[in-house]
């Protein structure tokens, strides 16, 4: 589903964020990818994404070779990845119904259709009560949760997440944690950055830890067998 | 269709049974954009009306001096079709051979009409217009010609040309007059207007360009973020540029029916005054203000210039927002 095969990622000035990355994700794998903030975590994320390239080797989804995709063809790859960020990245002057529907929006669907399918996406992250607030009225775990339901709602084979309980308390950090479960257990691929060992320690999944750039390790982790 | 997972139904056209189906969505997004676009308007009026103004004001004056060079080209055109060629005849001449001359030229093909202006009648009506009547008495004889006004069938200053010429070389005739010098030099500098009129136009328009381009700009710039977060969830730029696009198309609108209500009032303003002065000029004239078609220009030249003032800003400015 997808793959990095000896992937690096320099910065101009010489900065080696990612050197000689490897790894597979399978289709509907759920994994976590840990290390301190500047090990490459969300490097590794920008070039699944698009935002950035490559320096060398390849990353490859379902087979195509993202070297392949020209710069027309960004905005597809992106539809079919869902991605969540740390600031959840709404847009604040929008209520979460139009923030929700902004990806169906832009792939061109209206009407009963496109309500139907935010709605859903809303009801699977439990804020349907929600739909006609503004971002800025919702709590850190609500936003997050709309920042989720937006990158679902147009059920991406694909799911994204860059450190999602950043700004949360354990408790609601756990129950964002559950609805990226709950996806993942209807067959979405998921990779999760997060520097939450604690949390994510606690969840059997499989976890790749970056240092430096560089892949220490890849599976799970000591400990994590016995809870 | 999706890029990297064949099969995967993605967008709405996937799911649209027919062509027409897709069309009318299309159509039907189009609008909801270009509506949104004037909402966004309506949300900053100042700015909105700041801008407007601008792109009216420059788009008036060249319409104002379209009007105007239109108008001096009627004025030309009428006299145009007055040609006459004056034939001041030798003097002596007796009332038998203007007889014979005046029929042997209303036999002419080239002309179309011949006047006669007796001597003695041109004497009595000069006495009386001028106000040198007691001057004029004092004169032992008359000392103006017999003179014969010829219309010539052609209208063309060339050909009217010609008959002078001809017309010179006639038995009797001291002198054939053709005044149209006068002519030429209004039809030259009508046309003189005409081109300063193109230059001014393109140098407003092109400022009026620049505005656009400037406004848009600094629309795209406040919505930054909102373009970076469109970007990370697959919108392509002519997505993105879209509103901008209308935006600029319903400023120039705007701007085209400023310059046409200006204008309109500008003509009102002038009208007495113009009316004064055809009135010494004893002219039927009447001043032509902007038709039906030329208004519709006015507007399209407007939205055309809203549209790609916008898109030269959309074209570098979007292009460069990348998450």
């Amino acid at each position: 589903m997808l793959v990095f095969e000896q992937v690096s990622k320099s910065y101009p000035g010489g900065f080696v964020a990612l050197d000689r990355v490897s790894f597979e994700l399978g289709k509907g794998e759920l994994a976590f990818l840990t290390g301190h903030s500047g090990a490459g975590k969300s490097t590794m994320l920008k070039l699944i994404s698009l935002i950035e390239r490559p320096s060398a080797g390849r990353v490859v989804i379902n087979g195509i070779d993202l070297a392949d995709v020209g710069r027309r063809q960004v905005p597809y790859v992106r539809r079919d990845i869902g991605m969540i960020f740390q600031d959840h990245r709404l847009l604040m002057n929008h209520s979460v119904f139009d923030n929700v529907a902004l990806p169906l929006v832009i792939e061109g669907y209206s009407g009963r259709d496109m309500t139907r399918r935010v709605h859903a996406a809303l009801d699977q992250v439990g804020l349907l009560d929600k739909a006609r607030c503004l971002p800025a009225t919702l709590s850190g775990g609500e936003a997050q949760r709309v920042g989720i339901a937006r990158a679902v709602v147009n059920k991406p084979p694909l799911l994204l997440a860059d450190e999602p309980t950043g700004n949360l308390d354990p408790e609601l950090s756990r129950d964002v944690m559950r609805v990226f479960e709950a996806f993942n257990q209807s067959g979405v691929s998921v990779l999760i950055a997060s520097h939450d060992l604690a949390l994510i320690a606690r969840m059997r999944y499989r976890i790749m830890s970056l240092k430096n750039g560089r892949m220490i390790h890849d599976g799970l982790i000591q400990g994590q067998e016995s809870v | 269709m999706s890029l990297l997972f064949s099969g995967r139904q993605s967008g709405a056209a996937d799911s649209a049974p027919g062509v027409l189906q897709q069309l009318l969505m299309w159509l039907l997004s189009h609008l909801r954009q270009a509506v949104f676009s004037l909402g966004e308007l309506w949300r900053t009026p100042v700015w909105t009306l700041v801008t407007v103004v601008v792109l009216g004001i420059s788009m008036t004056l060249p319409a104002t001096l379209h009007v105007l060079v239109k108008n001096l080209q009627e004025v030309s055109e009428h006299y145009d079709q007055s040609f006459e060629v004056s034939l001041f005849l030798q003097s002596g001449i007796n009332q038998t051979d203007i007889a014979t001359l005046v029929t042997l030229l209303q036999s002419d093909p080239e002309i179309e009409k011949v006047r006669l202006i007796d001597r003695n009648a041109a004497m009595a009506e000069f006495r009386q217009a001028s106000g040198f009547g007691e001057a004029i008495a004092l004169l032992e004889e008359n000392p103006l010609p017999d003179v014969l006004l010829v219309t010539p069938k052609n209208n063309s200053p060339l050909a009217a040309e010609a008959l002078q010429g001809r017309l010179q070389k006639e038995k009797f005739v001291e002198l054939a007059k053709l005044d149209i010098s006068w002519l030429e030099r209004l039809a030259a500098l009508t046309a003189l207007a005409q081109q300063l009129v193109y230059g001014i136009a393109l140098l407003l328009l092109c400022g009026a360009l620049l505005v656009i381009g400037n406004t848009i700009r600094l629309m795209i710039m406040d919505k930054k973020a909102e373009i970076e977060v469109m970007k990370l969830v697959g919108a392509t730029d002519s997505f993105i540029q879209r509103p901008f696009l209308y935006t600029g198309l319903w400023l120039g609108l705007f701007g085209g029916f400023i310059a046409f209500a200006t204008v309109e009032l500008l003509l009102y303003w002038l009208s007495s005054g113009i009316a004064r002065v055809t009135e010494l000029y004893q002219s039927s004239f009447s001043l032509h203000v902007l038709s039906l078609k030329e208004i519709g220009w006015l507007m399209l030249a407007g939205m055309l210039l809203g549209w790609s003032g916008s898109y030269l800003a959309v074209r570098s400015h979007i292009r460069a927002i990348e998450p």
